[in-house]
């Protein structure tokens, strides 16, 4: 595995900013993006807040460059992904052997739903057109094919780690020098199925979510799209500002259960210490850990105790990022990589809002502050999904 | 490159269960599904409370995993395969799940509202971390579950693989798994030592 893995940009969108700089702007300002559903259609509406971006189909389509009518989880992820690579100052895609890795969970399901409410009042009716891509992988090559990248295109869906283990695959690829830049990260967009699906597991909070609040009842929903551009080392010369590289990678799987984590954060623990293992760092080098921190109590408690095994007494500045953006799901491993890498850049400590009181299990608060010009050299972000499946990703300076 | 064989196989059928083509055991056919499924449990485990919390696709996958694995498999858990299909998916619990929703969304059952999770209940069972995947057809396409088991051993993803049907939807269900190891005395990997038609 040769070669240093740089980070040579990245772009965001989701409910707190429209591009990277509104979301920090965001951050700096405390402006959380938890609030009552507009553009999604659902009995809940009234009850539960998301993190919906702030835009119809049709804006997005402008902004995109795509048709209106395809699915918003491809709309969003071409955003994000054009910001992402135009960050980088690479020039144009066409030079070199690009590879698109994008996350999703839900596909064109938004498209789906539309179809089946017509289709179940009468068989004869409905557009199939909308359904013709449901599939997760659909939308990447929706994507790839308006970006123009034919190198090497996949999709990952491991539910909640999704993003995180794109861009650990996009890094091997780079690795095995099977492409030199890779587009790695993930997009969701909200649907009616996933809201549905949460609200039958009850880990969806009436309120703006808490992570590692002891208070905390569950998370909220978000939607959006996430990009870094990984590169590699031969060609760090050519990026605008490399804002650092991946050090460190891991995913490991709790084989607990369906949906919950291990109480004690076993696939959590073993992630972290992967990731930690293959940097080559110690524990007490970590200057920041983006948290997973959705919110749930199970969630928290067992990411909690994880990080209390593996860093105690050494407890580096933590946040969830979550408190702002709401879980996206797919999109969330694309989403705090950026941030992630662009806090090691600037020396960003991100906030993690509607903290108010220590969780009992473990010695440690969150952050509750934006700061800049901190001395960031390390940070871990974390990322756990259904099915146990953990991942952990280090960004380090270069 | 060695040869692969069926070492041992477990048939659950019309509520009897057959170990190597030897029938092990038979309950009454009276019994609906979820009695007959408790009754298998009680006579070949016993110790294993989250049965009870599976829906009736990972009970019949597990039990017939049970019989299968009466000794331990000696393989590292990342070199034990898992393929494994049938004809209606989790149909049988997606529907009993829908039938909640009007009330109260049922967690217990939502989250057993995938095929693959009979993979996860034996994998957790038995340890296994090899690679897994889950196949739905209207037969079993002994073609397909064969060339992507013979697959997994030629790239030496795996060194033991279990695999077959697991089918159930109401009342109707069959579970045919077989396990497949190399340079083993066994049956010979093909569509008829698969199928098992004749018990």
């Amino acid at each position: 595995m040769a070669g240093e893995v740089w980070i040579g940009g990245g772009g965001v969108i989701c409910g707190i900013g429209d591009n990277l700089s509104a979301c920090i702007d965001a951050f700096r300002n405390m402006a959380t993006g938890a609030a009552t559903m507009e553009y999604l259609s659902s009995a809940h509406k009234g009850t539960y807040p998301v993190v919906e971006v702030r835009a119809d189909n049709a804006t997005l389509a402008v902004r995109a460059g795509m048709p209106a009518h395809i699915s918003r989880t491809a709309l969003l992820s071409k955003i994000a992904a054009r910001e992402a690579w135009d960050s980088t100052g690479l020039g144009e895609l066409r030079n070199y052997r690009v590879g698109f890795v994008s996350a999703n969970t839900v596909g064109g399901m938004d498209k789906t739903e539309d179809f089946f409410a017509d289709y179940l009042k009468d068989p004869q009716s409905g557009q199939l057109n909308q359904v013709v891509n449901h599939e997760c992988g659909s939308i990447t090559e929706l994507v790839a094919d308006s970006l123009g990248i034919r190198h090497h295109v996949t999709t990952i869906s491991t539910a909640c780690s999704s993003g995180a283990n794109a861009l650990m695959y996009g890094a091997r690829l780079i690795r095995n020098n099977m492409v030199d830049v890779v587009i790695a990260g993930g997009t969701d967009a909200l649907t009616r199925f996933t809201l549905n699906g949460f609200n039958t597991l009850m880990i969806l909070d009436q309120e703006s979510s808490r992570p590692f609040d002891d208070t905390r009842k569950g998370l909220n929903l978000g939607e959006g799209a996430g990009y870094v551009v990984l590169v590699k080392d031969e060609l760090k010369e050519l990026i605008r500002t490399p804002w650092c590289k991946l050090s460190g990678f891991a995913n490991a799987n709790d084989a607990y259960h369906q949906t919950a984590s291990s109480p004690e954060g076993v696939g959590n623990y073993l992630a972290m210490k992967g990731a930690l293992e293959m940097s080559g760092l110690k524990p007490e080098e970590i200057d920041y850990i983006n948290l997973h921190g959705t919110g749930t109590q199970n969630n928290d408690s067992s990411e909690g105790l994880a990080i209390e095994r593996l860093f105690a007494p050494h407890y580096p500045p933590v946040s969830s990022t979550k408190s702002f953006t709401g879980h996206t799901l797919g999109a969330s491993g694309g989403i705090e990589a950026v941030f992630s890498a662009l806090a090691v850049r600037e020396g960003y400590l991100y906030p993690n809002a509607n903290f108010g009181t220590r969780m009992k299990e473990i010695p440690f608060t969150p952050v509750t502050a934006f700061s800049e010009g901190n001395k960031v050299h390390h940070v871990m972000s974390n990322s756990f999904g259904f099915g146990g499946n953990c991942s952990s990703l280090i960004f380090s300076i270069g | 490159m060695g040869e692969v064989s069926i070492t041992a196989s477990c048939v659950i059928r019309q509520h009897r269960i057959y170990r190597n083509g030897e029938l092990l055991w038979e309950a009454s056919q009276d019994l609906n599904l979820q009695d007959f499924l408790r009754a298998a449990y009680d006579r070949f485990s016993g110790q294993y409370p989250k049965f009870h919390k599976m829906d009736h696709l990972c009970k019949l996958g597990w039990l017939a995993a049970e019989v299968l694995l009466k000794e331990p498999l000696d393989y590292p858990p990342a070199e034990v395969g898992l393929i494994l299909a049938n004809k209606s998916a989790s149909l049988d619990t997606d529907l009993r799940y829908y039938d909640t929703v009007k009330e109260f969304p049922s967690p217990a059952l939502f989250v057993y509202t995938l095929p693959n999770i009979v993979m996860g209940e034996i994998s957790i069972r038995h340890g296994f971390k090899g690679e897994n995947a889950f196949f739905t057809s209207d037969h079993f396409d002994t073609e397909l579950v064969m060339s992507y088991v013979q697959q997994l051993f030629d790239e030496n993803a795996v060194g033991a693989a279990l695999c077959g049907w697991v089918e159930v939807m109401n009342e109707q269900y069959e579970v045919i798994l077989h396990l497949v190891e190399k340079e083993k005395q066994g049956l010979p990997m093909n569509a008829e030592n698969l199928q098992i038609n004749k018990l």
